[in-house]
């Protein structure tokens, strides 16, 4: 009929969301839903790779509170303000020696080195959170998500810096934006951006 | 400066749900010792250009006032209450000493007066007594001016501050204490706990110093130090454990807060655990 061809296409996102979506689900099919759309953003438009959905505690095991995302950012997403002194501190004294002897060329590596995997918390606009809900979420995680691609190993050498946990609490609004807010578990001293 | 002490426990004088601080040693003590730096709300009405930096007396938010009795070293005095106490409870010789105490400050300040204006006219009749003789004898009002001026020393001269037809002046006592004794330490009274009082004591534990968050939309700015030397480190916002808070305003206050270089704090008890749990918020900048 005429009708039936008037209905758009469906859009990348509906695309992605039927593709995987699963009739049973451990939690509301609608927080899988808001990870996928999360893990679809992204996917696509922050260019993060490696992701994966979590539903179960990588600690105790247990069901997570809702579904969490892991995965890798195309930069360093946070860099703690006492480890970015010390790694411009250690830019300078590189740059000097670059001076002395510019055979050498300078690698152009970034100053804060390799991206970190991150925790990320899909959430809608109109939930309403409390604390307990947030401790919940971090009592359940680990300071650092495991890479599994890059093996077990890949965790025990990681940043020394980073001893608290934290996540990337990603906002859905209905219009489907996306904002990102890092959150810490405890007294994190602010980025002097 | 040398550092001041203040014994403990000092009053902490409520007035009309405010807790007021008169003694600026003891407004100094508390900021050195107790990180507690409170507002500063004394001004002078009728000299408004000099009020870009208030004086005291200083205010002290009641969480603030609360700490500082939980910690044994203040106490608080319900001030109206204690002022009516102490006046009706003066003796007749309480009142009579304090009364001729005012008298004797009053005529002390009469006489004072007195000489400065006696100095002062003095010194002007000196000035006219010269100006006149240092004018040459060719003027035409030579002769009057001369005979002004030895009139004005002469009187100069014969004029001696009789003290005994001074007025004493009506003097308004500025302080309570005295005539009234300071009340002894209670505490009985305790400045009530708002829900955020556990978050307050808490960062204060970890030495942050705690300003009023107002200015920038929240319930306390938080100090890694003295708010002097250093720039604050959060907007603190404290909730009960089970509060609802609504998204909205945790994006918002992120936002707010890295805007202006801080993070965005939440924090509050769990009671089950009995322990103080905060969250910092900062946009992920992507």
């Amino acid at each position: 009929m005429a009708l039936a061809s008037d209905v758009p296409t469906p859009s990348a996102l509906e695309s992605t969301l039927r593709a995987q979506s699963q009739t049973r689900t451990l939690h509301d099919v609608r927080l899988h839903h808001l990870a996928l759309q999360v893990l679809h953003n992204l996917q696509h438009q922050h260019r993060w790779t490696r992701l994966t959905t979590h539903t179960f505690s990588p600690l105790t095991g247990a069901p997570l509170p809702r579904p969490l995302i892991s995965g890798l950012p195309p930069a360093r997403l946070y860099v703690h303000p006492d480890e970015q002194i010390e790694l411009l501190k250690v830019e300078a004294e590189r740059k000097r020696k670059g001076e002395e002897d510019r055979a050498d060329g300078g690698g152009k590596e970034d100053v804060f080195g390799a991206p970190e995997r991150e925790w990320v918390l899909p959430t809608h606009l109109m939930e309403k959170w409390s604390l307990r809900q947030f401790a919940e979420v971090f009592d359940a995680i680990t300071v650092a998500p495991l890479d599994e691609e890059a093996g077990e190993g890949r965790e025990l050498k990681g940043n020394k810096w980073r001893t608290t946990k934290r996540v990337v609490m990603a906002t859905v609004q209905d219009d489907s934006t996306v904002v990102y807010y890092l959150v810490h578990n405890g007294i994190v001293k602010p980025r002097q951006n | 400066m040398a550092d001041i002490t203040v014994a403990e426990p000092f009053p902490i004088f409520a007035v009309a749900n405010k807790y007021i601080l008169y003694d600026i040693n003891t407004v100094t003590y508390i900021r050195r010792v107790h990180h507690i730096c409170g507002v500063l709300i004394g001004n002078i009405p009728q000299a408004a250009q000099q009020n870009v930096f208030s004086g005291i007396p200083l205010e002290l938010i009641p969480e603030e006032a609360r700490l500082l009795v939980e910690r044994g070293s203040a106490y608080i005095v319900d001030d109206v209450a204690s002022h009516r106490r102490g006046l009706t409870d003066l003796s007749a010789a309480e009142r009579i000493a304090f009364v001729s105490v005012l008298e004797k400050q009053g005529l002390e300040a009469a006489l004072a007066q007195k000489r400065k204006a006696d100095k002062k006219r003095e010194k002007h009749f000196e000035k006219a007594g010269g100006k006149a003789r240092k004018r040459g004898p060719d003027r035409e009002d030579t002769e009057l001016e001369s005979a002004s001026a030895s009139y004005a020393v002469s009187r100069a001269a014969s004029v001696v501050p009789n003290d005994s037809d001074v007025q004493p002046l009506c003097i308004t006592p500025t302080t309570s204490y005295p005539p009234l004794s300071a009340p002894k330490p209670t505490t009985a009274l305790l400045p009530p706990a708002s829900p955020s009082y556990d978050l307050f004591a808490h960062l204060h534990s970890k030495d942050y110093f705690l300003s009023p968050g107002l200015r920038f939309g929240c319930q306390y700015l938080a100090y890694p130090g003295d708010p002097l030397r250093f720039h604050s480190h959060f907007l603190a916002n404290g909730v009960a454990w089970d509060q609802e808070i609504s998204l909205l305003n945790i994006v918002a206050g992120g936002r707010l807060g890295t805007g202006v270089k801080k993070g965005y704090l939440v924090g509050g008890k769990d009671d089950s655990r009995d322990e103080v749990r905060v969250f910092c918020f900062e946009w992920a900048a992507m």
